[in-house]
């Protein structure tokens, strides 16, 4: 195989976008052009999960390839839930190791604010299992529930350790222009003042409104390349260097232990291994909190902390900016947003930003390796992946 | 006419799933719906459960309450509740009623009650 390394990177506000889909898509393609230097390419793959559900509009890659005046190139909607980002990543990584081509243009894109929010809802609900979940109005907001309450009794975790998560979050937001929640909270505004039940109200118990992401429309992109033409961009060499991914029951009912999240383990396991690092030696992470719970037990799936050490990681400092290993610099899903297929391009999009040292008022100092955890379903499908700068 | 949900036993291993699948996760040994069709218990153990406060537009409820629930077998399924203060490890038995209807299907499945 050979070495893949990251050539640009681009990305659009994470908020209600006002413009097609395809030029969600094609805006971050531009900009990573236009900063890389890179003005053709072998293959596009566009990460989308709903296109043809919420914008009515099949074969979305076709449409940017062009969009983007790139025809003749190869072109490819990846779809794989919000894991999508990450598999098109992964596709991108495959073909530049394999050889079969030597520039990738990776795209994440989503429009999920053109419907209402309960239609968006709808949308990322049909992922569930359509007999055992679905008809009983099971929507991924009532499986994190589900989870945080198993999680909650079983490691005493509280719902003062899940809104600060989300105080972290929005606070390393604040520094994202791209983010889609500038507005900074505290504990006593979402849950010790009397206005807290008002702010702040409970959406999938014991799970409150800031305990969850945003739905958002956005769009993100990451060019990958061999060493050669990686070098000529002039920015500091960023290598691909672990993919891991992993699955798991479709029903989360049918889990052995309904706590554990097994595809992130796996996923994480695999993509540490390729990269030949320990989780130790990761300096800044980017995690699939679509729910605050998630951040907490993915820091600890993917070997971060001990099993149950995750939220007093997070109460002791670790995990904001300036502490031993920051989570989510960028705001996470919580607060930079959530636009389901971006998202996964949207992490990679920061982490290289990060180790390219170019993350501004949020950069976390000295970062040389970072990590991503996409997360599909409600833990069926994870992607994770491991960026290395040299030199 | 009592309803019920019905789970899957291998032929070849005994293993019982819910929901279906074509290989038996327990064995991987059986060959195309080699099942055999047994109804689910009714009586069981609250898992884990929420309240969702924005449920989905075919539910005209204020909020849904859903549960994860062990059977008595030791299977287990995803239901809704119809209990006022559910706790975790609390004794349940189900009904099997609609559970879902929009403008043309109506969908059964299990509801729990306190036992």
């Amino acid at each position: 195989m050979r070495d893949v390394y990251v050539a640009g990177i681009g990305i659009t506000s994470f908020t209600r976008l006002e413009y097609p889909l395809v030029e969600i898509a094609a805006y971050p393609g531009l900009m990573a052009m236009r900063e890389s230097g890179i003005k053709s390419i072998d293959q596009l793959y566009v990460a989308n999960m709903g296109a043809a559900r919420v914008n009515h509009q099949s074969g979305l890659a076709s449409a940017v390839v062009d969009n983007l005046s790139l025809t003749p190139a190869g072109a490819e909607t990846i779809e794989n839930g919000p894991a999508s980002g990450a598999s098109a990543i992964k596709q991108g990584f495959l073909a530049v190791a394999s050889g079969m081509h030597d520039t990738v243009m990776v795209i994440g894109a989503e429009r999920m604010r053109e419907v209402n929010n309960l239609e968006a809802t709808d949308f990322v609900a049909t992922l569930t299992h359509p007999m055992a979940e679905y008809i009983y109005g099971v929507t991924l907001p009532s499986l994190a529930g589900m989870f945080a309450r198993l999680y909650m009794e079983k490691y005493g975790v509280t719902s003062r350790h899940l809104a600060m998560v989300a105080v972290k979050n929005h606070k390393h937001a604040m520094d994202n222009f791209y983010a889609h929640l500038h507005e900074e909270i505290t504990l006593e505004g979402i849950l010790d003042s009397p206005d807290a039940s008002t702010n702040n109200p409970i959406v999938a118990d014991p799970l409150r409104y800031y305990d969850m992401c945003p739905v958002s429309d956005g769009g993100a992109c990451v060019i990958l390349t061999t060493a050669d033409l990686a070098k000529k961009t002039g920015k500091p060499m960023v290598r691909l260097a672990g993919v891991g991914q992993a699955t798991d029951t479709h029903a989360v009912h049918d889990r052995k232990d309904p706590t554990d999240l097994v595809a992130v383990r796996e996923a994480a396991k695999k993509s540490f291994a390729m990269a030949g690092v320990k989780p130790a030696d990761v300096q800044v992470a980017e995690l699939h909190d679509a729910f605050t719970i998630l951040e907490i037990v993915e820091s600890e799936e993917a070997g971060f902390f001990e099993r149950g050490q995750g939220h007093i990681a997070l109460q002791e400092g670790y995990t904001r900016i300036g502490g031993k290993l920051p989570i989510n610099p960028s705001g996470g899903l919580k607060a930079k947003g959530h636009p389901v297929g971006a998202t996964g391009v949207g992490q990679a999009h920061e982490i290289v930003l990060q180790l390219w040292s170019e993350a501004g008022k949020r950069q976390v100092k000295n970062a040389k390796v970072g990590f991503t955890c996409n997360f599909g379903g409600f833990g069926n499908n994870v992607v994770c992946l491991t960026f290395i700068r040299e030199g | 006419m009592e309803r019920n949900i019905y789970a899957y036993k291998c032929k070849r291993c005994g293993h019982v799933q819910y929901p279906y699948r074509t290989i038996c996760r327990n064995c991987h040994e059986n060959d195309h719906n080699e099942f055999d069709i047994v109804p689910l218990p009714k009586k069981g153990k609250l898992l884990t459960f929420t309240h969702l406060f924005n449920p989905p537009s075919d539910f005209s409820t204020v909020f849904l309450s859903l549960g994860i629930v062990e059977l008595e077998d030791g299977s287990r399924i995803t239901g809704q509740l119809s209990i006022e203060r559910p706790t975790i490890g609390m004794h349940v038995r189900a009904n099997v009623e609609v559970v879902r209807k929009d403008e043309y299907n109506r969908y059964y499945g299990m509801v729990f009650y306190e036992a």
